[in-house]
């Protein structure tokens, strides 16, 4: 009876030991979770704010906007139009007074050749709003700079000035609004013409731009192969994918706005857009210019 | 945000079903043997020192009953229990006329509880030892699992590059990390509790014919 006793109080002391055993187990993951936290925490990388001075040569999407009118008033505040495209940042269309960005470069040069060179690197993130502050701080000093430029600036060169705005305004009337935010003609999901920061999903554009986006989708699906049944999880499944036509069809880049957690989709769709290069030619409307055309892939399909 | 994808607990997430299986069976067998080492890292502790204890005042005091009384002091020690259980066979006897019957009798008393004494330490002992020899192995099944899914996945996908191959490999080689988390606490364990167990064991086997000896020789 007594040895019986004792064998209980030795089980009852083992099981104890096993809970314990237990929470400390738990206690430990917690611990490499927190840690993992914390380490991941110290060594990310502070965000950038170069990322918002995007002005990718967009596409026709909503040419009213784009009218010489609006275009000579972005000459008459060429600081201003250096602001990034407003379809990110719709707040800051108070500051700025032309709605079209793209003649600033002009009045700037040196900048203007230095902008398109950043916005390959990283174009679409959707940090930017949280950097408004700097970037407002930033047009302002560019607009000092541009004003004293001018100002200094002699009377002989006017003349020059005035060819390149000229030639400007051509070149934004044959861009289209870039910042085609969906008050053109044509509406839905006109996305082929996404403009600066469309990432595909801009709206306007409508008509031949359309049709040969759903004709480049119908070719990229064709090369695309991929099986849904090798993928572990569905959630979060998307990638958001941009490519830069050239007028003969080919596609010169390939940039990931988002990238989905299988690194299969990823993959497969990358090498599905690598193979459908050549694409069919530009249509004519486009001129010669090359175009950016967003793309939503998702295991069921190309959106 | 952080990317907690990155991180182990990103991986075991997406880790296989065989490869969970695996982690699962080794984090039991790691509860386990944790608390297999606490249990008896105290009871092993205990019983050396009240051995000690025991031993000293033992040869101290010539009188076994004042050393019975003692060893109820002393509930965790193997050479107290022993005493007992020879004290108690030799208080049954009553009268001593076979001096060579009641020796035998108490010799037998003595020797069974020594027996039941080196069950009592050696007993959850062996399953550190199981843990530490087959832990790392089961680790590896399922590394070897994990590894060969992703060869699977990395010729499904036509793509060898290191995006492709590195997650799966990193993913499998978490279930080897696991074993040896598992074992090498636990082959620790287990030696040094050898070690303290045949020293109780040699005190047994020696001392158990002195207790003999001082109930015989009572006077």
């Amino acid at each position: 009876m007594k040895k019986g006793q004792k064998h209980q109080y030795g089980e009852k002391n083992f099981s104890l030991w096993l809970v314990g055993a237990a929470v400390m187990h738990v206690v430990v993951f917690f611990l490499a979770f927190y840690f993992q936290i914390w380490d991941a925490g110290r060594h990310s990388k502070p965000k950038t704010v170069t990322i918002t001075l995007v002005s990718l040569p967009g596409s026709g999407a909503s040419r009213e906007n784009s009218d010489s009118g609006a275009a000579a008033e972005a000459i008459s505040t060429p600081s201003q139009a250096v602001a990034p495209p407003p379809a990110p940042l719709p707040v800051s269309k108070k500051s700025v007074k032309a709605p079209v960005p793209a003649p600033a470069p002009v009045l700037v040069p040196e900048k203007a050749s230095v902008l398109p060179k950043k916005i390959s690197v990283d174009p679409l993130k959707p940090k930017t709003i949280e950097k408004k502050p700097d970037i407002s701080q930033a047009l302002e000093r560019l607009k000092q700079n541009v004003d004293k430029k001018t100002a200094q600036s002699p009377q002989p060169s006017s003349n020059a000035l005035n060819n390149a705005l000229a030639r400007l305004q051509q070149k934004v009337k044959s861009e289209g609004g870039a910042t085609g935010t969906g008050t053109g003609k044509g509406s839905g999901q006109g996305a082929s013409s996404a403009g600066q920061n469309g990432a595909g999903k801009g709206s306007g554009g409508g008509g031949t731009a359309d049709s040969y986006k759903a004709q480049i989708a119908s070719i990229i699906n064709q090369n695309w192969s991929f099986s849904k049944q090798l993928l572990k999880k569905s959630f979060g499944m998307e990638v958001y994918v941009r490519i830069n036509i050239l007028a003969d069809g080919t596609i010169r880049q390939i940039l990931f706005d988002k990238r989905s957690p299988s690194e299969y989709l990823n993959i497969s769709v990358k090498k599905a857009l690598e193979k459908s290069s050549p694409l069919p030619v530009l249509p004519k409307e486009e001129g010669s210019r090359d175009v950016w055309i967003g793309f939503v892939f998702t295991p069921e399909g190309i959106e | 945000m952080l990317d907690l994808r990155l991180g182990i607990f990103g991986m075991l997430s997406d880790a296989g079903v065989v490869v969970l299986l695996v982690l699962s069976l080794l984090l039991l067998f790691s509860i386990i043997s944790w608390a297999i080492i606490a249990f008896k890292f105290g009871y092993l502790r205990k019983s050396l020192r009240e051995s000690k204890a025991f031993l000293d005042y033992f040869f101290e005091v010539s009188n076994v009953d004042k050393v019975f009384t003692e060893s109820e002091n002393f509930r965790y020690g193997s050479l107290p229990r022993v005493f007992r259980s020879g004290y108690i066979e030799y208080r049954a006897l009553g009268d001593k006329g076979d001096i060579r019957q009641a020796r035998a009798r108490i010799a037998r008393a003595v020797k069974r509880e020594v027996n039941a004494e080196n069950k009592r330490l050696a007993a959850l002992v062996p399953f550190l030892a199981t843990v530490g020899n087959t832990a790392p192995f089961i680790g590896l099944f399922g590394t070897v699992w994990g590894i060969m899914n992703s060869f699977h996945t990395i010729g499904l996908t036509q793509s060898a590059s290191l995006a492709a191959v590195a997650p799966g490999i990193s993913e499998a080689l978490i279930a080897t990390a696991a074993g040896l988390a598992a074992a090498i606490p636990a082959v620790i364990a287990y030696n040094s509790f050898t070690q303290k167990i045949s020293v109780i064991e040699r005190d047994l086997e020696e001392f158990a014919p002195e207790f003999v000896a001082a109930f015989i020789n009572e006077p």
